[in-house]
């Protein structure tokens, strides 16, 4: 419905432009109270900016860490954490490409029943899963390891094998059709046709499961004990104080770091990102 | 993508592979030694005395190589690692922990080796040797103990015209000095509070027993509700009731972190704490020159067996079950208990030795001048710790929650603190089934 | 078969291979394990010992199971619609033409990428009572400003606040179902002399009906769920237990409490409330949503 009178025009932006500042505002002040001297921190009524910027909230709070617990190496949880991040991706990518073509491109008995199974399991919420899973890892000894937290991504996940079997279907017949002519094997033709066509919904997928595993807090809770391989997510909760109190400075300051790589990742993959959300509502 | 490209982009993938794969808790390395880990709850001062007791043991002799890391919600993590079959040789957890830990089998008993190396429960104060112990095995040694008792800001007393060197001695007078020590500003708000009950709030659940109360009859009766519990959350509920629940949660609200100048004693928020002998160590490090003083918790007026009631805790350490090298863990946990590790631990965290003999030396030197008050209350009779049993972490929690509900106004103590009894009664019957069942197998 | 249809077979196997041990291992194997484990006394140090339906037993007249359970209905039952109205209202908005949509678009979606723990702290910050934001604001507007995080009665609506803040993913569905939307049904309308509300009721919602569906069942999973963000902001669901949720409760008997067997049979009644409310949307849907069928 477009809105015609200039009247309606001047509401409507009236009440996005308020809509916006309410949004933006609660980061607007993670990034003002990070660069705040601890004094300024706690003060009624706020201070809405900083007199003093202090840059140096963030070395503090990446290099000597929380009073509470003293040095917390906020470097090497974001290495863990981009290392995972990797490892997801490329698994979730590879093996969700590979089982969605073979559930939309090619026909074999069985084959809508079990994408019907499927597409049912999407309901399963995690806590059913999750103490089974649990004890698997520990007969495996994978407990305290990051291996629980990545290698299931290789082995496919409903959500993304039915968004790329969505996506699959639409390409047109002929193209598979005329490479098989050729002489071109299954993998050939999904390497050669489907994948470079795909991008797009790769793309989506990529850029999903980067955030998720980027954002993931449940599972390095239960399967990582040593601290030094923890994730920024955990990480985050270091600056927590336990006996009561928090350093919010600092708190904030790393809080700001953990969200600033996922922004700008997504000012740059923007068009691909909403595509990929409005993707899955509409065939949902 | 062009060749040279992929195939480095496939060589970086194999060693991100290899690394996720492989990556796990730092091997040790080889240096002929057993290397064994430590996990301990500690940081700071606290954490440095430690180390330097593990430095001590590293440096003393060469088979055995103490690694010491600080882990954070350790008695979380403990669970969370042994039910995942990769816990740490020795562990430093709190006596409030073992009876959950060693029901389920989390610990496990030193009785052997306890006996083959001569260490006997008179060596040690009773009743920290006893938190020790579960259904009568022992799973723990005890390495740093904790007493409690009033802190009071000097300052603060003098300003409200109270006699700086006087603390109060029943309930009765520290509810009269708490309203003189509290001061409002010209809007209303509270700017320092004389007392308040939950504050630090580590032991909420405890009220009743400064009244004759007490958590359960020792073996399988809870006790939540018995009239001395109710007594003692009532008194703690006409403090919120007093000064305004809003009001007090505010001013709550806005204090600082405990280990810093901003915390509420330290800044003079609250008048009178009730305070661990870890206390004085802290104040001398975040406000140094601040006058305080230290006493026995007050009694009810016309209760005088009941003065110098104290709550009494250690930390303790433990070996895990599926711990890998469980004789050489011992030895360091035995070397820790000597007198000479024990009072390089304990000058070093600033608190007293649950040791039976003290040096004379130690008490000179220690930098807590009340030092001696809370030696003596943890020698009564009248301690006090969370009952032994496995569902006593649950119990803490819905005590905590009573405690909220008490305190808030959302509900009475003798209907908080009834269904806490009712709740937990079916918990600690199903516990002990479980238990005897258990032994009978064994 | 032909040559060509057992090459198919082979690779329809050999590409879903994969997947095989997925579904198998990492969803079958433990719904079952789960189900086994929920009729048991587990706590993962110990064997497992079969008890029957004592742990189904127990929840029932378990307090805290309970009140885990109304604490979270509560929180769906009001996040739910609320960030569906609120999605939709500014997917509305922004399809009616205005300019600078994109940036509109960015902007209401930023939030709901931020990392759920700095999220939490985020907003725990924002929340207090003493020193935060929130509360200025109100004081400023001379409105009664509660305690938030530290009032048991604000502590769930705080969370429903919180929760809007997110509603980013919602609105960018809304957005794309809304374009989609023929323009001659309103330009049908238009002819038939309908103003805005008629326009909306009867061509715009009908319309999207199955994004709403969608929207809808998804948000009913996800805060059915709700998990991470209480665990850091309310811990033991503090104050009295009055932002305690059914996922955190869950959560405790199995890695605190080490009662799996309980925490199994937890999680099992929240797969069975989920299907039945999933079910019950989609018999609605029947009902009330339509599909493009011409």
């Amino acid at each position: 419905m477009q809105a015609k009178s200039p009247l309606a025009r001047v509401v409507v932006h009236a009440v996005l432009l308020c809509g916006s500042f309410l949004f933006l505002f609660p980061l607007f002040w993670m990034i003002t109270t990070s660069l705040k001297p601890v004094e300024e921190t706690m003060l009624t009524p706020p201070r809405w900016i900083p007199s003093v910027w202090r840059f140096d909230n963030y070395v503090q709070a990446v290099t000597y860490g929380s009073q509470a617990l003293g040095y917390i190496p906020f470097f090497e949880y974001g290495k863990n954490t981009l290392l995972l991040c990797v490892l997801v991706v490329t698994g979730t990518v590879v093996s969700n490409a590979l089982i969605a073509y073979g559930f939309a491109r090619l026909e074999w008995p069985g084959r809508n029943a079990l994408f019907g199974l499927t597409l049912a399991t999407m309901m399963i919420p995690f806590p059913v899963l999750m103490v089974p899973m649990f004890v698997l890892f520990k007969h495996l000894g994978w407990v305290g390891t990051f291996r629980p937290l990545w290698v299931t991504a290789w082995f496919g996940s409903a959500f993304n094998i039915f968004l790329l079997r969505q996506f699959f279907l639409t390409i047109p017949r002929e193209l598979s059709d005329a490479a098989v002519v050729d002489g071109c094997s299954e993998f050939q033709v999904f390497r050669h046709i489907i994948l470079p066509l795909s991008r797009p919904a790769l793309a989506v997928v990529a850029l999903f499961s980067f955030l998720y595993t980027w954002n993931d807090f449940l599972g390095p809770l239960i399967y990582l004990n040593d601290q030094r391989m923890f994730t920024l997510s955990l990480g985050l909760q270091f600056y927590q104080s336990q006996a009561g109190g928090t350093e919010w400075h600092l708190l904030m300051a790393a809080a700001t770091i953990v969200v600033l790589p996922i922004i700008v990742l997504f000012f740059f993959t923007q068009r691909t990102f909403i595509q990929g959300i409005a993707v899955t509502g509409m065939k949902g | 993508m062009s060749k040279p490209l992929r195939i480095g982009g496939t060589l970086v993938l194999a060693a991100l592979l290899y690394i996720g794969f492989t990556r796990g808790p730092q091997a040790a390395p080889r240096d002929g030694r057993v290397h064994i880990t430590y996990w301990e709850k500690w940081t700071g001062f606290e954490a440095d005395a430690m180390r330097a007791v593990v430095k001590e043991f590293n440096r003393s002799q060469d088979r055995i190589f103490v690694e010491m890391l600080t882990i954070s919600q350790i008695d979380r993590k403990l669970l969370l690692a042994a039910a995942g079959g990769v816990p740490p040789d020795v562990v430093g957890l709190w006596s409030m922990n073992l009876s959950a830990f060693a029901d389920r089998q989390v610990l496990h008993p030193l009785d052997d080796s306890l006996t083959r190396h001569g260490i006997r429960r008179d060596d040690y104060i009773p009743a920290y040797w006893d938190l020790c112990e579960y259904r009568g095995r022992m799973y723990a040694l005890p390495t740093t103990p904790g007493s409690l008792a009033l802190h009071w800001n000097k300052k603060l007393f003098r300003e409200a015209g109270l006699d700086p060197e006087r603390p109060p001695r029943t309930i009765e007078e520290l509810d009269e000095y708490a309203e003189r020590l509290t001061k409002r500003d010209e809007r209303g708000h509270t700017v320092c509070m004389g007392f308040m009950p939950n504050e630090p709030g580590w032991w909420n659940w405890s009220w009743g027993h400064y009244f004759g109360g007490g958590m359960w009859d020792g073996s399988e009766r809870i006790t939540a509700d018995c009239p001395e519990n109710i007594q003692g959350f009532e008194w703690a509920r006409s403090y919120s009731r007093k000064y305004g629940v809003q009001n007090v949660q505010l001013f709550r609200s806005g204090f600082g972190n405990f280990s810093s100048p901003q915390n509420a004693f330290l800044s003079g928020k609250v008048a009178m704490e009730l305070q661990g002998v870890w206390m004085g160590n802290f104040i001398d490090k975040y406000a140094p020159g601040m006058e305080w003083g230290a006493a026995p918790f007050p009694y009810p007026a016309g209760h005088p067996e009941l003065a110098e009631v104290s709550y009494v805790e250690a930390d303790v350490l433990c070996i895990p079950v599926g711990a890998r090298h469980m004789d050489e863990a011992f030895e360091f946990i035995r070397f820790v208990s000597s007198q000479k590790g024990m009072e390089l631990l304990c000058l070093g965290q600033r608190k007293h030795t649950p040791l039976a003999q003290v040096s004379p030396e130690f008490i000179a030197q220690h930098p807590n001048p009340y030092i001696q008050v809370f030696i003596d209350v943890a020698k009564r009779t009248r301690t006090f710790s969370g009952p032994k049993t496995p569902v006593w972490s649950e119990y803490q929690n819905e005590m905590d929650a009573a405690f909220d509900e008490i305190w808030l106004g959302q509900a009475g103590a003798a209907d908080a603190l009834g269904r806490v009894r009712v709740r937990m009664q079916g918990r600690l019957d199903r516990a002990l089934a479980a238990a005897a069942r258990r032994e009978d197998r064994s | 078969m032909t040559e060509f249809r057992r090459r198919q077979v082979r690779a329809g196997l050999a590409f879903i291979s994969p997947w095989l041990i997925g579904l198998g291992v990492f969803l079958l194997y433990p719904i079952i394990a789960s189900l086994y484990y929920s009729f048991c006394d587990y706590s993962v140090l110990d064997r497992a010992r079969p008890v029957g339906v004592a742990n189904y037993a127990e929840l029932g007249s378990d307090k805290l199971f309970w009140k885990s359970l109304l604490n979270t209905l509560f929180y769906a039952a009001f996040s739910v619609p609320l960030g569906l109205c609120l999605a939709l209202g500014l997917a509305l908005l922004l399809n009616s033409g205005v300019r600078g949509l994109t940036i509109y678009r960015t902007i209401f979606f930023l939030p709901a990428l931020v990392p759920m723990v700095a999220l939490a702290v985020l907003w725990l910050w924002i929340f207090n009572g003493e020193y935060g934001v929130l509360n200025s604001f109100l004081s400023g507007l001379r409105v009664p400003a509660p305690g938030w995080l530290t009032d048991p009665a604000w502590s769930k609506p705080a969370l429903v606040l919180l929760s809007l803040w997110g509603v980013g993913y919602a609105m960018v569905i809304f957005l794309a179902g809304l374009q989609e939307v023929p323009v001659h049904l309103y330009e049908a309308a238009d002819l038939d002399g309908a103003n805005w509300r008629h326009k909306l009721w009867h061509v715009t919602l009908p319309m999207i009906s199955p994004v709403l569906l969608f929207n809808g069942i998804m948000g009913i999973i996800g805060s059915l769920q709700f998990f991470a963000i209480p665990y850091i902001m309310a811990p033991n669901g503090q104050p009295a237990r009055s932002a305690y949720f059914y996922a955190m409760y869950l959560y405790d008997n199995a890695f605190l409490y080490l009662r799996m067997g309980y925490a199994s049979a937890m999680a099992w009644i929240l797969f069975l409330l989920i299907l039945f409310l999933t079910l019950l949307s989609l018999r609605l849907a029947a009902r009330y949503v339509h599909y493009e069928a011409g």
